[in-house]
């Protein structure tokens, strides 16, 4: 099979920015439908062979996050009359490489369950917040989940604390970890239930991938045998086996551009050797992710698009959201070696909506981790946490301790949309390639930190009822200063005033360009929103699919 | 890549090997007991590419009393100072010139406390007395940083010699863990939960 190659002066059916995990799925299913499609990629395409346990690369040499040492500066502030300033790392932080922040995430994939698509009629209006219903169903999604479970390939089990779902799981749950038994009890004395996580992490083979062989090195770190899940296993191979499908890494994409008649014809990039090109196309996806796909819109303005590509609404790149995490950490009398294999074994949902009654609204799950990642250097970092001291004998005899006996339980919550937290373009600092750096202003509504704290409660009652010797815990009380989870800034609706994309993922400006990633998410779900990322984009797909068989592309 | 086929290669040699893997296990302390010295020896007359000797001495003492070597192995056994030599000559030259005029700022505490013109050369108590009185400045942050990074980041980088970082804490680089992890999962499959 020879791979696809195509000049950048003939239009292609589709250009894709990213291939991360809506990206390599929008690229994976339009270049089986026939289409053909080009994927520009800014990271190499890694291999699980080239992934190290090299804890220092990754953390603190923007191995696979890029920042200010790679050249890609963001900045932050808090409101929008304060300067933003240059944050060290990345405030936003994604994975640079061929499968996205697919390839270095934990796997932990919920689904929405159909309250999070119509909460807003549910429950009323929230003041101040841009708090609305999804303009789709659960059960118009719910396809699309199954399909993410067999080819994307998860592990899990289905029960009754389950939205409802069509088909079982392919693969069984991973083994529980001492930590996660340590949580089931726990919820067990308090009454509560604490099932299985669902992994986008094999436990046993699955379509020609092994299963996973808990080496511990997980969450910021790409699989070196890939039982991982991420796009660059599941989707780029079958999409580049199609031969219609041509994979650009290296390749930074700096604008879009559009056609007299307003729709996108030509996407722009630095290939990697630094020089412009320009590919022409029928069609382009923008699946750079929520932080990513906004600056570009915001950066492809033109006299046509004063305001930025598909942004007439003037919502591109607000509503920014990243959901919400405490952490209470507990010391145990026997060892619990958290960090061994994948993050978390154990999730708790009896608090996936908070009563009314508390006066705020949210809700989110409580997972059982490791301190720091079960990572040594950063746990030690972080560490003498048990001993309040953080240097000498007694920190040293605390972080002894601390790495194999302890483990944290983590609530992952509700973030409410709003117009002031958002990504611009930062009118000082720019990148290596001198684009206006990312600008992130971002401060959580109150209830954001309400529900925090309610989930640190309850996370503490469940440390005392699992018996920790010693606990301690935390949460941004002040409010967060970045995420991961980077959603909400294309966000889907019927109305073109207060939405950027439609129901499919299509720009309501722009009839030919679709954006597909975090952005398009309209709430935040409870905490783990890449199953939802990746169902949307099987939508989108099937949607251009379909369309185009009907010849209305 | 070489580095990750070659400690997978010797995963695999390993696996299937336990009586092995428990001969190995009895020898340790007294590989490392050698080994230790053998290259505390030798770093001694090593070469620093970055610090100067004296830099070195000081940053090394710092170290020493972030992670003492108090009945057990520290930072001083783990070479974190030979780590710092590194990445302060490489990624993170940025912070050489920070470090280098904070050292100028201890120095002289050390000089107006004790008029000593060194650090290195205090009682390991009057060094605990100076820390304490510069631990929430930045110079103290970046020593702090420098010194558990050499002590538990890969030996590659120069530090974490003989993973003597990695047994303070109780981690182990594997490439394969089978359940159970520790003593709770292995209770909740002997009780059948």
């Amino acid at each position: 099979m020879a791979w696809a190659s195509f000049p950048t002066r003939e239009e292609v059916d589709f250009v894709v920015i990213g291939s991360g995990s809506a990206g390599g799925i929008m690229a994976k299913e339009l270049s089986s439908a026939g289409f053909s499609v080009v994927v520009l990629e800014q990271g190499p395409h890694l291999q699980p062979g080239d992934f190290k346990h090299d804890e220092w690369d990754y953390t603190e040499n923007e191995g696979l996050v890029w920042g200010s040492r790679k050249g890609h500066p963001q900045t932050f502030r808090r409101y929008e009359h304060e300067k933003a300033e240059v944050v060290d790392g990345a405030p936003l932080g994604y994975a640079h490489n061929v499968g996205g922040s697919s390839a270095h995430f934990s796997g932990n994939f919920w689904r929405l369950r159909p309250i999070d698509f119509m909460e807003a009629s549910v429950l009323g209006p929230i003041s101040g917040t841009n708090f609305v219903d999804w303009p789709i169903s659960y059960e118009e999604l719910e396809p699309y989940y199954t399909k993410v479970d067999w080819e994307i390939g998860l592990s899990g089990v289905a029960g009754p604390w389950d939205p409802p779902r069509s088909r079982d799981y392919p693969c069984p749950p991973l083994p529980v970890k001492a930590s996660g038994v340590l949580l089931e009890r726990a919820a067990k004395k308090l009454g509560l239930t604490a099932y299985p996580e669902p992994h986008a992490i094999l436990s046993q083979p699955h379509n020609g991938r092994p299963g996973c062989i808990h080496c511990g090195f997980c969450n910021g770190f790409g699989c070196e045998v890939a039982a991982k899940s991420s796009t660059a296993v599941t989707m780029i191979p079958l999409a580049e086996a199609t031969g219609n499908c041509e994979l650009r890494t290296g390749c930074t994409v700096s604008k879009i551009n559009t056609d007299e008649r307003g729709r996108a014809n030509e996407v722009v990039y630095w290939d990697e050797n630094g020089t412009e090109q320009a590919q022409r196309a029928k069609n382009v996806v923008l699946s750079a992710n929520g932080a990513e796909s906004a600056r570009l819109l915001l950066l492809s303005e033109s006299a046509r698009h004063p305001n930025g590509l598909s942004n007439g609404s003037g919502m591109v790149g607000k509503n920014l959201m990243f959901n919400g995490s405490s952490r209470v950490a507990g010391l145990f009398a026997e060892p619990v070696n958290a960090y061994k294999s994948v993050a978390t074994t154990r999730v708790i949902h009896d608090f996936y909506s908070i009563d009314p009654k508390h006066g705020f609204y949210g809700g989110g799950g409580i997972d059982e981790r490791s301190l720091s990642r079960g990572l040594p250097m950063g746990a030690a970092m972080g560490g003498g946490l048990f001993s309040g001291k953080s240097w000498g004998s007694d920190y040293k005899n605390s972080i002894a301790r601390e790495f194999s006996h302890a483990c944290s339980f983590n609530g992952h919550t509700t973030s409410l949309p709003l117009s002031t937290n958002n990504v611009t373009l930062d009118p000082d600092v720019k990148d290596k390639w001198g684009r206006p750096a990312l600008r992130t202003t971002f401060m959580n509504h109150k209830d954001d930190i309400s529900t925090m704290k309610f989930f640190f409660d309850r996370s503490m009652e469940l440390m005392e009822a699992a018996g920790a010797v010693q606990i301690e815990g935390r949460f941004s009380e002040q409010g967060q200063r970045g995420g991961v989870h980077l959603l909400g800034t294309c966000r889907m609706g019927n109305d073109p005033a207060t939405s950027v994309v439609d129901r499919y993922n299509r720009s309501h400006e722009v009839p030919n360009l679709y954006m597909v990633d975090g952005g398009s998410m309209v709430t935040s779900g409870r905490g783990q929103p890449t199953m939802t990322i990746m169902a949307l984009a099987f939508r989108a797909a099937d949607h251009i699919i379909q369309s185009a068989r009907r010849g209305e592309l | 890549m070489s580095d990750t086929k070659l400690s997978r290669r010797a995963f695999l040699a390993h696996t299937g090997a336990a009586a092995r893997t428990s001969i190995i296990v009895l020898s340790v302390p007294m590989i490392l007991g050698a080994s230790t010295q053998a290259r505390a020896a030798q770093a001694m007359q090593a070469e620093f590419t970055t610090l100067s000797a004296t830099e070195a001495a000081e940053f090394a003492a710092i170290a020493a009393r972030i992670i003492p070597s108090d009945g057990t192995p520290g930072a001083t056994e783990a070479g974190a100072v030979y780590f710092m030599d590194t990445v302060l000559g490489g990624s993170h030259s940025d912070y050489l010139p920070a470090m280098q005029e904070g050292l100028m700022g201890l120095q002289a505490l050390a000089q107006s406390r004790y008029s000593s013109a060194t650090f290195y050369s205090l009682t390991p108590e009057q060094q605990d007395l100076l820390l304490t009185e510069i631990e929430d400045g930045e110079f103290f942050r970046n020593m702090r940083f420098m010194t558990i990074a050499g002590t538990f980041t890969l030996p590659e980088y120069g530090g974490n010699r003989d993973h003597i970082g990695w047994k303070m804490i109780g981690f182990e680089d594997r490439h394969m863990w089978m359940s159970p992890y520790g003593f709770y999962d292995a209770d909740y499959a002997a009780k059948g939960e």
